[in-house]
């Protein structure tokens, strides 16, 4: 990674290749969707919105941010990565005047923007699984996502597979939205909705919306498109798996009670009064005919007789049995319910009646990602805006709608009008967002009781543990496995294995649901106690032998120059005097130049500014 | 206006408040001068810390056989070949293998007749650590958390809550409610130990302090603010000699031996310790119940490390006068068929199972409920989730109606619905 970081960088800084974001129609390259107007003028347009607003209520604008903090911070949203002391410097003697607007083209065209989205989204929907062991697919959907990214699909494109996937989860990646959540029709509701619209039907389910629109009908139409989807274990070479199928029995069919006689008559091939386990090889029911010999096999003869079949008990009559959708009967709840028939509640488009699982699912994919549809360009905005400058128009990020209202809400609406023009295209909205002054402004001291508008100045965010342990890594200078021992004692409470590798672990240690507002991120004990104590973190700041510090050590004779150093590996930017002054003022009290650099180097890693985006 | 603020200031009590909800909570306060209501909320809540009640939960993953636990039938099909045994409570049988469970019978209060309709790993284990089934659209806090939130007191060094094991963390009720996961009991936790001598941790930890500053006043104040009260908790921990309690090493050779030289024993005798250091809540896990086959030897060759953890962790607690405030209840997430299949194992069964209680003002030396002759379904008394769950909140002196706000502003009591199941208490 660190690695590929520093690739990506050098190609950034030492060919000139000019890319004009906007009008890059690459022959050879597919990912420029191109009908997005060009983002320098829509992020103007944005900027005057917001800007006049804030006049309006009297909000001084915080100035431009320094190139230092701009470097860091775009590097972060847009690739994931801390930029190294070289490409700092060097962005820092660029006298372009376009080199902003020209690094963010490049960031956007690295392999680390897909890489860093993927894992962005991959929190997204792995925070909320109702379906502990879809964490198997963790790495697979990670990897999907990034080739979709990576190939310039389009957020509606995204959308569409995801909603209508089939296939084994270890090969499929776009089925993990639907393993997260076992195939169930109102979980997948609830986030079908949430994810792709920003609205929060999950109340709606059992009555009606108390501070919304919505009704309970609109909940359960939405799940109507999903009651054929189906997530069924697979047994295949010793390796546990699921696959996401369509259940397309006719309702009448579905519901039917088994003849037995009958399926017995159909089963016992060689009509010798029992059913054997060869007889049924191949068929659809290989896999229950162990467990129901098991249940019912009295004589332990290893087959069944026709006795014994019927003495089976009755299958569970669940849903997993029904094709239709019904949505339960609150005041009846073993009653089968009222049948409910797809529509989607934001158009009132009311989808054909009994369609199979992947028509439906795929009518449902057309519905949300019509152009006719406000709140599918809104949420996707509303949620990079927040990703990138702390704070959303809507906040919560995923919890929006009609009856909501935003801030800058013409800034919002001209932002997704342009995105959704642009045909969802995901690169075009960074580069927007990215490019506007909003973006490009300095944080500054806020009183706690400040309550002015957002945008006037930057929020400082919290890193998510991808972006972390790319910056641990690279400051370190060190592969993906943190030297070479694993993050011992960094497990976390995940149930179900997220993977062994050192950023697996990581992730359990550091991650967090990324639809949470910054100011409910406070980090957690065992996280502080990892950054202070770990032997990982200890080792690797050593003041001797192969490290970073113990290079720079070599390198600078000077304290001054080897804590400027420090502070740019570490922190991406120049220390201020008072911070040059407190560093020598240790060093000085120190007998060992090395340990006092170490602690310096201890405290840098451990500071908050290190995890946060400034 | 009253209850609205009320219910913001409980739910951020110690947490960081988010935005909004301080703005309409200093807006409506300053309007109706409810603050005497809050200076009310803590009072409330310090009382109850005083009491210094604690929970030990002794969870069996995968769910135990109660035919082979503590509702044996012996000499019937479904009871198989499991001997049941005498206990110190005359009248009461448990099955052979919890020898030292029995000698502690009049403790302990067994249900029999625990009913629940969950029979997925997954979704059952989170219901019976939440009191909910598992929802995307909300993560609900582990009743772990619930409890610490009610009873832990914030200034105390050690976490509130600590598992020897994974477990379900504080969904939406936040950090300060997390588990503390412990992997090796009777060590001390990874990272807990300084990796530097003590003055230079200090020295580090002021440097770190003075180099904040700039941050700060460049316009990270809040997040300054916060990562200094995490880490002034954090290295309390790590300067502190309470987190010495994580380290058994102390304890009498013959005690260590009595409760077991297993992880489940050393997890329970951890609990204790932890427990008197003032941590409210202790999860202790065992793995392995899953007993799809052989469960006879496989229940047994469990049994020889769970019984004597928990026989001796509820002899130890009574010698030492802490079972009347500490709650110790063992469960799994459901139990198993009463048929044995014909891999000589069990199957999934949330029908009717069996739970464990003792101390915390819970009478010991009874049965609640009954199952069936065959183990097919309870005859009396039937005790569900909710209703467990209620009655825990009820041993330990928390409203289990005590409602918290989802971060969509949804209000989510501890327990929802449920019933106390007052025999536990009355022992009629």
């Amino acid at each position: 990674m660190a690695q590929t970081a520093l690739t990506i960088f050098a190609s950034v800084f030492c060919l000139s290749v000019i890319i004009s974001p906007s009008t890059s129609v690459d022959a050879n390259n597919k990912r420029m969707v191109g009908a997005g107007q060009d983002e320098v003028s829509v992020a103007a347009k944005v900027d005057d919105f917001i800007e006049s607003e804030l006049l309006q209520s009297k909000t001084p604008l915080a100035p431009t941010t320094s190139d230092e903090d701009f470097l860091r911070r775009v590097s972060f949203d847009l690739a994931g990565v801390v930029p190294t002391p070289r490409q700092i410097t060097l962005f820092g003697l660029d006298h372009d005047l376009k080199k902003r607007q020209k690094l963010i083209g490049r960031l956007l065209e690295s392999e680390e923007f897909s890489e860093n989205l993927a894992g962005y989204w991959r929190d997204v929907i792995f925070s909320r699984a109702t379906e502990v062991r879809a964490n198997l697919a963790r790495g697979l959907f990670t990897k999907w996502l990034t080739n979709r990214f990576e190939s310039g699909a389009t957020w509606d494109e995204i959308a569409t597979e995801l909603l209508t996937a089939t296939g084994n989860v270890r090969e499929e990646g776009a089925t993990a939205l639907v393993f997260a959540h076992n195939g169930d029709a109102q979980e997948l509701a609830s986030e079908t909705s949430r994810i792709f619209l920003g609205i929060q039907l999950q109340c709606a389910n059992c009555h009606d919306h108390p501070t919304d629109q919505w009704q309970r009908n609109d909940f359960h139409t939405l799940a109507a498109y999903f009651p054929r989807v189906r997530v069924r274990r697979v047994q295949t070479d010793a390796r546990r798996t699921f696959e996401v199928v369509s259940f397309d029995v006719p309702l009448a069919r579905s519901n039917r009670r088994i003849n037995r006689a009958r399926l017995f008559a159909r089963l016992d091939r060689n009509s010798d009064g029992k059913v054997t386990t060869r007889e049924i090889e191949n068929t659809s029911i290989a896999g229950f005919f162990t467990r129901a010999l098991q249940v019912g096999d009295k004589n332990k003869d290893k087959a069944l007789s026709l006795e014994e079949l019927k003495a089976l008990p009755e299958p569970n009559k669940g849903r997993n049995r029904s094709s239709e959708y019904f949505m339960p009967d609150l005041s009846n709840p073993a009653s089968p319910g009222e049948r409910i028939d797809p529509a989607f509640f934001v158009s009132k488009i009311e989808s054909p009646v009994g369609m199979k699982d992947l028509e439906r699912r795929g009518e449902l994919a057309k519905v949300i990602t019509s152009t006719d549809n406000p709140w599918f360009a809104r949420a996707f905005v509303n949620r990079v805006w927040a990703e990138m400058l702390g704070e959303g128009f809507y906040m919560p990020i995923d919890d929006i709608g009609p009856t909501r209202s935003p801030v800058f809400e013409q800034a919002l609406v001209v932002l997704s009008d342009e995105f959704t023009a642009s045909g969802y295209d995901i690169r075009w909205l960074y580069r927007t967002i990215a490019n506007t002054r909003a973006y490009q402004r300095q944080a500054r001291a806020k009183d706690p009781g400040d309550v002015s508008p957002p945008f006037a100045a930057a929020t400082p965010t919290r890193l998510r543990a991808d972006q972390l342990f790319n910056t641990i890594t690279s400051v370190m200078g060190v592969q993906e496995n943190l030297g070479r021992r694993t993050l011992a004692g960094s497990g976390g409470n995940a149930m179900y294995g997220r993977g062994r590798s050192a950023r697996a672990q990581f992730n359990t240690l550091f991650g967090f649901d990324p639809s949470t507002p910054q100011d409910e991120l406070t980090g957690t004990i065992p996280q502080a106690l990892f950054m202070m104590n770990s032997p990982t973190v200890n080792n690797l700041i050593r003041g001797m032998g192969d490290t970073r510090l113990s290079r720079i050590l070599r390198e600078f004779d000077d304290d001054r120059d080897a804590i400027a150093e420090l502070y740019l590996l570490v922190l991406a930017r120049e220390p201020s005097k008072n911070e040059v002054a407190i560093c020598l003022k240790h060093v000085k009290s120190n007998d060992s130049r090395s340990d006092a650099f170490e602690d310096i180097m201890w405290s840098l890693l451990n500071s908050s500014e290190f995890l946060t985006k400034r | 206006m009253q209850l609205f603020s009320h219910d913001h200031v409980q739910v951020h009590r110690h947490g960081n408040a988010r935005r909004r909800f301080l703005k309409t909570l200093s807006a409506s306060a300053l309007a109706a001068g409810t603050f005497n209501f809050r200076d009310l909320m803590c009072l409330q809540a310090a009382e109850l810390r005083k009491q210094g009640k604690s929970m030990i939960l002794l969870w069996m993953q995968g769910g135990p056989s109660q035919m082979e636990t503590f509702d044996p039938k012996p000499g019937t099909e479904n009871g198989g070949q499991t001997k049941a045994i005498s206990t110190a409570t005359p009248g009461i049988q448990v099955a052979e293998g919890w020898e030292n469970t029995a000698k502690v019978m009049n403790d302990i209060a067994l249900i029999r007749s625990m009913t629940n309709r969950e029979g997925n790993h997954q979704r059952a284990a989170y219901q019976l650590h939440t009191g909910y089934i598992p929802s995307g659209s909300v993560k609900h806090p582990a009743l772990a958390a619930n409890l610490a939130k009610e009873l832990a007191d914030p200034e105390q060094t050690l976490p509130a809550v600590v598992s020897v094991g994974p477990t379900y963390g504080a969904g939406f009720l936040g950090v300060d409610y997390e588990p503390f996961v412990v992997q090796r009991p009777g060590e001390t936790p990874n990272n807990v130990a300084s990796a530097v001598n003590e003055n230079r941790y200090k020295k580090r930890l002021g440097l770190l302090d003075e180099l904040e500053g700039d941050f700060a006043k460049r316009g990270g104040r809040n997040v300054v603010d916060s990562h200094r009260r995490l880490y002034s908790k954090a290295s309390r921990m790590v300067l502190s000699s309470d987190a010495d309690a994580f380290d058994s090493s102390s304890e009498p050779a013959a005690l260590k031996a009595n409760y077991g030289d297993s992880a489940f024993g050393k997890g329970c005798l951890l609990a204790r310790r932890l427990v008197e250091a003032g941590v409210t809540f202790v999860e202790v896990r065992s793995n392995g119940w899953d007993t799809h086959d052989n469960i006879f030897e496989r229940v047994s060759n469990n049994a020889a490390q769970v019984d004597p953890g928990m026989g001796t962790l509820i002899a130890d607690l009574k010698q030492r006068g802490m079972l009347e405030n500490t709650l110790v209840v063992w469960m799994g997430e459901f139990g198993r068929t009463p048929r044995i299949n014909a891999r000589g194992g069990r199957d999934h069964y949330p029908r009717c199972f069996n739970v464990a209680m003792a101390g915390s003002g819970v009478k010991g030396g009874q049965v609640i409920g009954s199952s069936t002759d065959n183990g097919a379904s309870v005859k009396e008394n039937p005790v569900t989730v909710p209703d467990l769950f209620c009655s825990i909140c009820h041993s330990l002196g928390v409203n289990p109606e005590t409602e918290n706000i989802s971060p969509l502003g949804r209000p989510m009591k501890i327990v929802d619905g449920g019933t106390v199941v007052d025999q536990l208490f009355t022992g009629s």
